[in-house]
C-alpha cells in the first residue's frame, strides 16, 4: 500500500505539469462561467433576483419543466426495465440491432429529433389531418414537449444497467428459479439488488438530460409563455429579450438542480462502490 | 432405475450437445459425468434440472416423464460452479430462500436453517454474506441451499472448480461423506478424473455429447471398452506402431497402442530385472519432479514414453541407457479396445 501511495505522488516537472493545465481548463471551462451565472443573476442585488425567480412565468416554466421531467422518467424507467430485461435474460434474433438502436438518441443531434417529430406529427404530415379531426394536439404543444424529452433520454437507464447485469450472468436467478421462486421473487430478490445503483444512477442521468433539454423541446414547443416553455426555453427568451439578470436569475434554479442532482450522483457513486 | 435418459438429442446451433444419450442411475447413488470439456456433461446436467429442453428422448425421474416439468417442480437440488449464492442475502436467508419460496412455517425455517448450519460446520457464520466467506466456505453453504428444500435428486456442476487444490482434496472427501450419509440420488460434473475416481460410485463418460462408457471407478480404470476412454483414463501415451515391441499379440489392422506409467517398469543398466530378456534399450530425454516421484521420459522404438521412478531409487540422468519392459497396453482396434499382456509374463504363470 505503501509503495502504491508514493508511486502515485506526483513526480518531476511533468505531473505537476499536467495538474496545472487541468486545473486551469476546468477553471476557465466550469468554475468561471458558474461563477459568472451567479454574478450576473445578483448583479442588481437580492430583490430583482427574486422577482425574476418568482416571476409567474418562470414559476409555470419550473412546474412545466419538472413535470415533462418526471413523465419522461417514469416512461424511460419502465421501458428501460422491459429492454434491459429482454437483452440481458433471453437470447433473440435481432438482439444486437435492438441494442444499437437503443444508443440512436444520443448519437442523433436532438434539433434532429425535434425535426423528425415535426415531420411526423406537425401539419405536413399525413398523419396530420387524422390528429386534427380527433383534436389531438401534438406539435407546439405540452405532448411534443414530453415526446421530445423522452428521446434524448431513453437510452439512459437502460445503458447504466446492462453492462451490470451482463457480467452477472443468469446462475442466480437460475438457482432461484429452480428453487421455485417467481418472477417477482427472481426480480426483487435477486435481480434488482444487482443493479441497484446503476438502476438509481441511470435515473440521476435520465433526470439532468431531461432538465437541461433544449434543442429537440426548442423545435417542437412553440415557445408559448406560460404554456410550452420549458426552463431552458425560457431562459433563451429572456436573453433574447436583454433581459440578462433575469436570464441569469433563471439559470441559477436550473445550475442549482444540477448541482443538486451531481451530490446525489455522487453519494449514489460512493454507495456503489461501498 | 431413479434418473433415467432415453436417446436424448440436443444441439445449439452448430453444436451437437448430446447425441443419443441414454442412460439410467440407481436411487442412492453418487455418480460423476466425466468429461473433457465441451463434451456435452453440464447439458445433461442442465437438461436434468430443467434449465434445458432436449430437442427430443424422454428424462424420468422416479418412473416419471419429466420433460414438461417446469425445473422449479422437478424437486431437484442444484449446485452452481460458481455456486450462484445470493450475494446480497446472508447465509441464513441463502439457505432459507427454498424453504420461504414454499411457504414453510417460519418456526420450521429457523429450525432447518440452524440444523443445516450445523450439519456443515458453519455455525455462528449465518450473519455473514457470502463475500465475507472462504471457497470452501462458500461450497458448503452452496450445498445446505440445494438440500434445504429436501430434494430428492442433487445435482452439482463442477463442484470443486473454483476451490484451490489444498482445500479442495478435503472437500472431496467431505461432500462424498455428507451425500452418503443423508442418501441423497447425486450426480456430479467433472473434467478431473481423479476427482470422479474419489468421489463417484459410479462414473458416467461423455465425449462429443455421447456416452462412451459407464461403469464403477475401477471397471473405468482397468477396462476400459472404447478407445476414448482408454485414452483419457490415466496418464496415457501413445505408441505409435506397438509391433515394434516384442512379446505382445498382433492385432490385425491395429498399431496404435496405449500404455500408462503404471503399466511400465524402468530399470538403469546392471539394476536386478527379472524380464531383461524381453526389456526394450531406450534413452532417457527427460526428468520431471512430481513431489511424489519422478515422471521420465524415455524414448524407446521412435516413441517417446512416459516411467516413474522413485525417490529413493538411484537417479537416472538425460542422454542415459536404460531398460524398458511393459507390462500391458492397450490396442484400440476400430471401436474397440484390448488389454493385451507381456506374453512373457504368461510363460512365466505357465512354468509355475
Amino acid at each position: 500500500m505503501e509503495n502504491e501511495t508514493e508511486l502515485r505522488k506526483p513526480k518531476g516537472a511533468g505531473g505537476y505539469v499536467l495538474i496545472a493545465v487541468s486545473a486551469i481548463f476546468f477553471f476557465v471551462f466550469l468554475i468561471l462561467p458558474l461563477v459568472t451565472v451567479f454574478q450576473n443573476a445578483f448583479s442588481d442585488g437580492m430583490l430583482p433576483y427574486f422577482k425574476a425567480v418568482m416571476d409567474v412565468y418562470t414559476r409555470k416554466a419550473t412546474l412545466l419543466t419538472l413535470e415533462v421531467t418526471a413523465i419522461a422518467l417514469c416512461v424511460n424507467t419502465v421501458f428501460g426495465l422491459f429492454a434491459v430485461w429482454a437483452v440481458t435474460k433471453f437470447q433473440f434474433q435481432g438482439k444486437r440491432i435492438l441494442t444499437t438502436l437503443i444508443d440512436l438518441p444520443v448519437s442523433v443531434s436532438p434539433v434532429i429529433a425535434g425535426l423528425m417529430y415535426i415531420l411526423l406529427y406537425g401539419r405536413t404530415s399525413p398523419l396530420y389531418p387524422w390528429l386534427k379531426s380527433h383534436s389531438i394536439h401534438i406539435v407546439f404543444a405540452v405532448p411534443a414537449i414530453v415526446i421530445a424529452t423522452i428521446f434524448v433520454t431513453f437510452p439512459y437507464v437502460f445503458r447504466e444497467i446492462v453492462p451490470v447485469l451482463e457480467t452477472e450472468g443468469t446462475d442466480e436467478e437460475e438457482a432461484a428459479a429452480i428453487m421455485g421462486a417467481n418472477w417477482w421473487t427472481i426480480f426483487s430478490r435477486v435481480t434488482f439488488p444487482h443493479m441497484k445503483w446503476a438502476f438509481f444512477y441511470g435515473i440521476v442521468l435520465c433526470t439532468a438530460r431531461a432538465m437541461g433539454e433544449f434543442g429537440a423541446v426548442s423545435i417542437l414547443s412553440g415557445h408559448l409563455r406560460g404554456l410550452t416553455n420549458t426552463l431552458p426555453l425560457h431562459v433563451e427568451i429572456l436573453f433574447n429579450e436583454f433581459n440578462s439578470q433575469a436570464a441569469f436569475a433563471v439559470s441559477s434554479i436550473l445550475v442549482i438542480i444540477a448541482i443538486g442532482i451531481l451530490i446525489v450522483r455522487s453519494l449514489l457513486e460512493a454507495r456503489a462502490k461501498g | 432405475m431413479y434418473v433415467e435418459l432415453r436417446d436424448i438429442n440436443k444441439t445449439f446451433g452448430n453444436y451437437k450437445a448430446s447425441d443419443h444419450v441414454s442412460f439410467s442411475i440407481e436411487k442412492g447413488k453418487l455418480v460423476g459425468l466425466l468429461g473433457p470439456s465441451g463434451s456435452g456433461k453440464t447439458t445433461i446436467l442442465r437438461m436434468i434440472a430443467g434449465l434445458e429442453t432436449p430437442d427430443s428422448g424422454d428424462i424420468l425421474i422416479d418412473g416419471k416423464r419429466v420433460n414438461d416439468i417446469p425445473a422449479s417442480r422437478r424437486g431437484i437440488g442444484f449446485m452452481f460452479q460458481n455456486y450462484a449464492l445470493f450475494r446480497y442475502m446472508t447465509v441464513e436467508e441463502n439457505i432459507a430462500f427454498g424453504l420461504r419460496v414454499q411457504k414453510k412455517d417460519r418456526r420450521y425455517i429457523k429450525k432447518q436453517v440452524s440444523d443445516l448450519l450445523e450439519l456443515v460446520g458453519l455455525e455462528g457464520l449465518g450473519r455473514r454474506y457470502p463475500s465475507q466467506l472462504s471457497g470452501g466456505q462458500r461450497q458448503r453453504v452452496a450445498f445446505a441451499r440445494a438440500i434445504a428444500p429436501n430434494p430428492q435428486l442433487l445435482l452439482l456442476d463442477e463442484p470443486f472448480a473454483a476451490i484451490d487444490a489444498k482445500v479442495r482434496q478435503e472437500l472431496r472427501l467431505w461432500l462424498k461423506s455428507m451425500i452418503q450419509k443423508l442418501g441423497i440420488t447425486s450426480i456430479f460434473v467433472t473434467h478431473d478424473q481423479d476427482e470422479a475416481i474419489e468421489v463417484a460410485d459410479d462414473i458416467i463418460i461423455t465425449s462429443s455429447g455421447r456416452i462412451e462408457q459407464v461403469g464403477t471407478p475401477l471397471e473405468i480404470y482397468q477396462s476400459p471398452r472404447t478407445p476414448f476412454t482408454a485414452a483419457f483414463i490415466g496418464q496415457p501415451t501413445i505408441i505409435t506402431n506397438y509391433t515394434d515391441f516384442h512379446n505382445f499379440e498382433r492385432i490385425a489392422g491395429a498399431t496404435e497402442a496405449i500404455v500408462r506409467p503404471e503399466f511400465i517398469k524402468m530399470t538403469k543398466k546392471g539394476e536386478l530385472m527379472e524380464y531383461r530378456a524381453s526389456a526394450e534399450e531406450g534413452v532417457v530425454e527427460g526428468k520431471l519432479f512430481r513431489g511424489t516421484h519422478m515422471d521420465i521420459r524415455v524414448r524407446v522404438n521412435g516413441d517417446l514414453l512416459t516411467a516413474r521412478r522413485g525417490l529413493e531409487d538411484d537417479d537416472v540422468s538425460i542422454g542415459e541407457k536404460v531398460d524398458i519392459f511393459i507390462y500391458r497396453l492397450f490396442v484400440a482396434a476400430g471401436d474397440k479396445v484390448y488389454l493385451l499382456k507381456n506374453e512373457s509374463l504368461r510363460e512365466e504363470e505357465f512354468v509355475i
